[in-house]
């Protein structure tokens, strides 16, 4: 209830401030026919440019209601909407599908903010203009040119608690018809905060080695670092009359130990446990405009090699290597679209986009029963194969609508065609207020992991397939420029069968199942304002606020089955997030905050002990000052996380870090 | 102006004070919970990775069961992944696997009175006296020793043929002087060490995975192989059951099941004169017995049995159901002929067990 209060109270209060200035209203706003009846949210451009030392998920976590799911500081960090699963969330990088073809989801904690430039999120059956498979929804994200002429450059070095150091260079030219842009952000961090560790005690022993007494200790992150480089470079070729031509490559070089749970009694001087990833993105894309036409090309080739290593000392000083996996994984991608617009209100568009995915994965070599040495592991390839065709029908200026058709073919599964229906309506110019609904279908084939994956992998599954709708209001309120307010509403219902799940098994490892059917909905709702008070002073904020029941409707799978008609485990029922912040001239102030509500970790929501976790609150803020120095702009940052330093947890046994700070100095030309 | 920077900063501070620490801890707390003197401790895995392992207590004699004792009773976790148990010297002896511990606790009160760490992931503990156990492990081509009087690793028994990451040893029987040993995980061997020398004297090969071992009142050990999995770069064969000479080292019985079967534990009765198993379902025969039963004991519907244990008192059946293996499993209590008794919700994905005896 208090997130709930917190979300009144800045909307409530923001309103107010700026329904005064609200007298002799004059604004309409027209979405352009592209987005005609999407569910569609978008990401600050200052959100993502707020600090080098975040990553998507954190800008997401604090900006939108989605639920990230964190294993801990520069750890896994999932991303799901409306009560899916992290795997039932599509990412694409500039039109390329960046979502794991082995593992079927995404780690945002790997993607730095500052290597994006437009980050926007398409609400359930909004995904199906981009692809399939987004169950709950889709994060785009994508780079693009300054469009600026002349050097830029900016160097911003950031040095935090925990010996974390955080630095980001950005060097661009460009004239009217080139634009290049290189990028480098390299974060490292020893990563060994001090934490209250509840899941254990330490105990105090007499002479003859009985408890004579016991505490909780206060134990350091083991096994926690990290060193994550990043390099984007740009370059984009305007042809003048034959289109434009943009080369994206973004290479990532990360090398991170796995944190180790906080019930592990381990010596973590005893042990390595560590992943490192070298993933290479890159994307040529060409796009031409015409009069009625819109012309696009993109190819699109990615390689992750992926290396975990467990290894610990046996006693001699020497670590011995216990696991040793790889995996690598080549994909390749083509995109063709065309887009026609025979009249002004209609749009007609047709893609098609082809992947070939080459998945090699190995957990080290095996003496086999009859001597022979084997391979633990698969070796799989899958070409995938998606085709679109959308309609884009504004009949009247006031009512838009779209139709979206898709054919995917993935590997030997052909998956039934996918419909999608959008409409929008404004029914209150004056403040834009607007209805909006749509109807979809949709399929998530399963990952390779999910086929493959020796030991476990079950080429038997069914794609999970669901039907969702969603109906809601938006309205926007601005005033010569110096207020703006906009907030949207709405509902939503989602039912997804053959829900995948990883399950352990009698022989000791875990397999996936079609195992549940899922009713997922709720209300979605998000505030946004923005203030200008003259004197330099303007204020803006976004609130989120989400309730998000997803029920197991499936079969009992024995007469004991408590689960049936119970939250998920590890989804939040309510969720919200609110960023306020404050210009004064140099100066610039922001505060972020949010709000997941007790999750529970069984699937029967049993109130035990090791059932759940507790809410938390988390609150960030930051104080920001500029300079000129002659050409120079200069900055500097002070941010302080986990403000009241709240012991909290968004995994069961992961430990997350106190309030902590981090100094940020910036200098651009 | 001032009006509206007032109102901004109220906000703020509106939104600072509602959101001040809110987290809170709820299993600090400490119960002091006495148990039943006699009674079955039920080990529940919990999920790995998610350090959710609980320890529960069942009464039989009043059907009460309590759950979650070990935090309870301690006010911190067990762990992840709950292994195995085994009552030795007054104490209850839990082996956490991928905690790499194994705790010691007062079985009346379920309070910790020791540990033994450094441990690379055990699996077992076996007392040998109140001065020597051994324990094994996974991802380990050595059997610890320990010292439980002083929670020590003493030494280590290498098991030849194996290599460090590829080790694998598992439930350990004493038939006199030699501790027999199998070896799971992509393994199919049977050690006998002696406890004398710490030695391994012999291995034969059984059958692929060896899951679990028993003795029974003639002397002679039982082994149930799962026969891998469909697949397996290791093997995959037919489960099966063997009855095994431990003097010579020589296979006496084979039963083996239709392939994909899901063979799981394999227990004796009080007397040691009766086997049960599970094999899907759950089975039982005399240990003389010389062909498998035509039917099972208990058949399976819809459930997944996961662990078995059998009253060495009353000879009532216990059987733990992982259902999900993300909610409280249930174990399912049967009378000797295999009728069902009643049920009793645990933690997540319950199997192994320990008897509490005064």
């Amino acid at each position: 209830m208090k997130g709930i209060f917190v979300l009144i109270m800045v909307s409530v209060a923001l309103s107010a401030m700026s329904q005064e200035q609200l007298r002799g209203l004059t604004v309409t706003s027209r979405a352009p026919l592209r987005e005609t009846a999407l569910g569609r949210t978008l990401i600050d451009s200052a959100a993502l440019a707020e600090s080098p030392a975040l990553s998507l998920a954190d800008v997401l976590a604090y900006n939108t209601s989605v639920f990230v799911k964190s294993y801990g500081r520069a750890t896994l960090s999932t991303v799901s909407f409306r009560g899916t699963s992290p795997s039932h969330t599509r990412v694409s990088w500039n039109g390329l599908d960046i979502s794991s073809p082995m593992l079927g989801s995404t780690d945002f904690s790997t993607i730095p903010s500052y290597l994006v430039d437009r980050a926007s999120m398409l609400h359930g059956s909004s995904s199906l203009t981009e692809s399939a498979g987004g169950l709950g929804g889709a994060v785009r994200l994508s780079t693009a040119p300054r469009r600026e002429s002349g050097w830029h450059a900016q160097y911003v070095q950031g040095i935090g608690s925990f010996s974390t150091f955080d630095e980001y260079l950005r060097i661009a030219w460009g004239n009217d018809r080139w634009q290049t842009s290189t990028r480098l952000v390299y974060s490292s961090s020893p990563n060994d905060f001090k934490y209250r560790n509840h899941d254990k005690k330490e105990n105090i022993y007499d002479d003859d080695h009985n408890i004579v007494g016991s505490y909780y200790p206060e134990e350091r992150n083991r096994s926690g670092a990290f060193k994550d480089f990043h390099a984007l470079q740009q370059v984009y070729y305007d042809t003048r009359g034959h289109g434009r031509l943009g080369l994206n490559l973004w290479y990532t070089s990360s090398d991170r130990e796995l944190p180790l749970l906080t019930t592990d009694y381990s010596d973590d001087t005893a042990f390595e446990n560590r992943q490192r990833n070298q993933t290479l993105r890159s994307t040529l894309g060409w796009e031409r405009t015409g009069l009625h036409t819109k012309w696009s090309a993109t190819a699109g080739y990615i390689h992750t090699w992926t290396a975990y290593d467990y290894r610990r000392d046996p006693g001699n000083g020497a670590l011995a290597t216990l696991t040793r996996s790889r995996s690598s994984i080549n994909t390749l991608m083509a995109k063709g679209s065309f887009d026609w617009f025979p009249t002004d209100r209609l749009m007609v568009t047709a893609g098609v986009t082809a992947y070939h995915n080459a998945v090699e994965s190995h957990d080290g070599d095996i003496t086999s029963a009859d001597g022979s040495v084997t391979r633990i592991g698969y070796d799989r390839k899958r070409a995938d194969i998606s085709m679109m065709t959308s309609l884009r029908w504004r009949p009247v200026q006031r009512v838009g609508m779209q139709a979206v058709l898709r054919g995917d073919i993935d590997g030997d599964r052909h998956t039934p065609l996918i419909p999608a229906l959008m409409a929008d309506a404004v029914i209150w110019p004056e403040v834009n207020l607007t209805v909006k609904g749509s109807l979809s279908r949709n399929y998530r084939v399963p990952s390779l992991n999910d086929l493959y994956y020796m030991p476990g992998g079950n080429p038997d599954l069914r794609d999970e397939r669901g039907w969702t709708y969603d109906l809601g209001l938006s309205a926007e309120w601005t005033r010569d420029g110096i207020v703006r307010l906009a907030a949207s509403a709405g509902w939503f219902d989602s039912r997804i069968d053959d829900w995948i799940l990883w399950l352990p098994t009698v022989k000791g490892f875990f397999s996936p199942r079609n195992i549940r059917r899922v009713h997922a909905y709720g209300v979605e709702t998000e505030a946004t304002a923005a203030v200008s008070l003259g004197r330099g002073f303007t204020v803006d904020g976004t609130a989120n606020w989400s309730w998000t029941p997803s029920i197991n409707e499936g079969e009992p799978v024995s007469a004991a089955d408590q689960s049936v008609g119970k939250q998920l485990p590890y989804v939040p029922r309510r969720s919200a997030s609110a960023t306020v912040r404050v210009n004064y001239r140099r100066w610039s102030l922001l505060y972020k905050w949010c709000y997941y509500s007790e999750r529970f970790t069984m699937s029967s929501n049993s109130p035990s002990l090791t059932g759940r976790l507790p809410k938390y609150y988390m609150s960030n803020v930051s104080v920001e000052r500029t300079f000129d120095v002659g050409r120079a702009k200069l900055s500097c940052k002070f941010a302080v996380n986990n403000l009241f330093d709240e012991e909290y947890l968004s995994v069961l046994a992961r430990p997350m870090p106190g309030i902590n700070f981090e100094l940020f100095l910036g200098v651009s030309i | 102006m001032k009006f509206a920077l007032v109102r901004i900063f109220a906000i703020i501070a509106v939104c600072v004070a509602v959101t001040a620490g809110c987290m809170r801890w709820e299993y600090g707390d400490i119960e002091q919970i006495t148990a039943a003197p006699e009674g079955l401790f039920v080990l529940n895995e919990g999920n790995f990775q998610y350090g959710n392992a609980t320890l529960s207590y069942y009464d039989p004699a009043t059907d009460e069961v309590e759950n979650e004792v070990f935090v309870r009773a301690n006010g911190f976790k067990l762990g992840d992944v709950a292994q195995s148990m085994t009552m030795h010297g007054g104490l209850g002896w839990v082996v956490v696997n991928n905690s790499h511990v194994i705790f010691a606790i007062d079985p009346d009160t379920f309070v910790e009175v020791g540990r033994i760490t450094d441990l690379t992931s055990p699996r077992c503990i076996h007392f040998l006296s109140d001065t020597k156990a051994y324990v094994t492990q996974i991802w380990d081509n050595r059997i610890f020793i320990v010292d439980p009087s002083r929670y020590e690793i003493t030494g280590y028994i290498e098991i030849p043929g194996m290599e460090r990451g590829d080790g694998s040893t598992e439930m350990m029987v004493q038939i006199g002087d030699y501790v027999y040993v199998n070896c799971y995980s992509y393994w199919n061997l049977l050690l006998k060490i002696d406890s004398r020398t710490d030695e391994v004297t012999d291995i034969i090969e059984v059958g692929i995975q060896p899951r679990t071992m028993t003795a029974d009142c003639m002397g002679r050990l039982w082994i149930l192989c799962d026969g891998g999995y469909a697949g397996s770069p290791y093997a995959y064969e037919e489960p099966r059951l063997l009855c095994v000479d431990p003097t010579t080292m020589t296979v006496l019985k084979q039963f083996d099941y239709p392939l994909g079967t899901k063979a799981t534990t394999v227990v004796t009765n009080g007397a040691g004169d009766r086997l049960y198993w599970i094999c899907d379902d759950v089975w039982s025969m005399p240990v003389t017995a010389d062909e498998l039963p035509s039917e099972p004991l208990i058949p399976a519907i819809g459930t997944i049995y996961y662990g078995l244990t059998v009253d060495p008192s009353s000879g009532d059946i216990y059987v733990a159901d992982a259902i999900d293996y993300q909610q409280q499993g249930v174990v399912y209590r049967f009378s000797p002929d295999g009728e069902l008794r009643g049920r009793f919700y645990v933690g997540i994905t319950p199997r192994a067990f320990c008897w509490k005896t005064e």
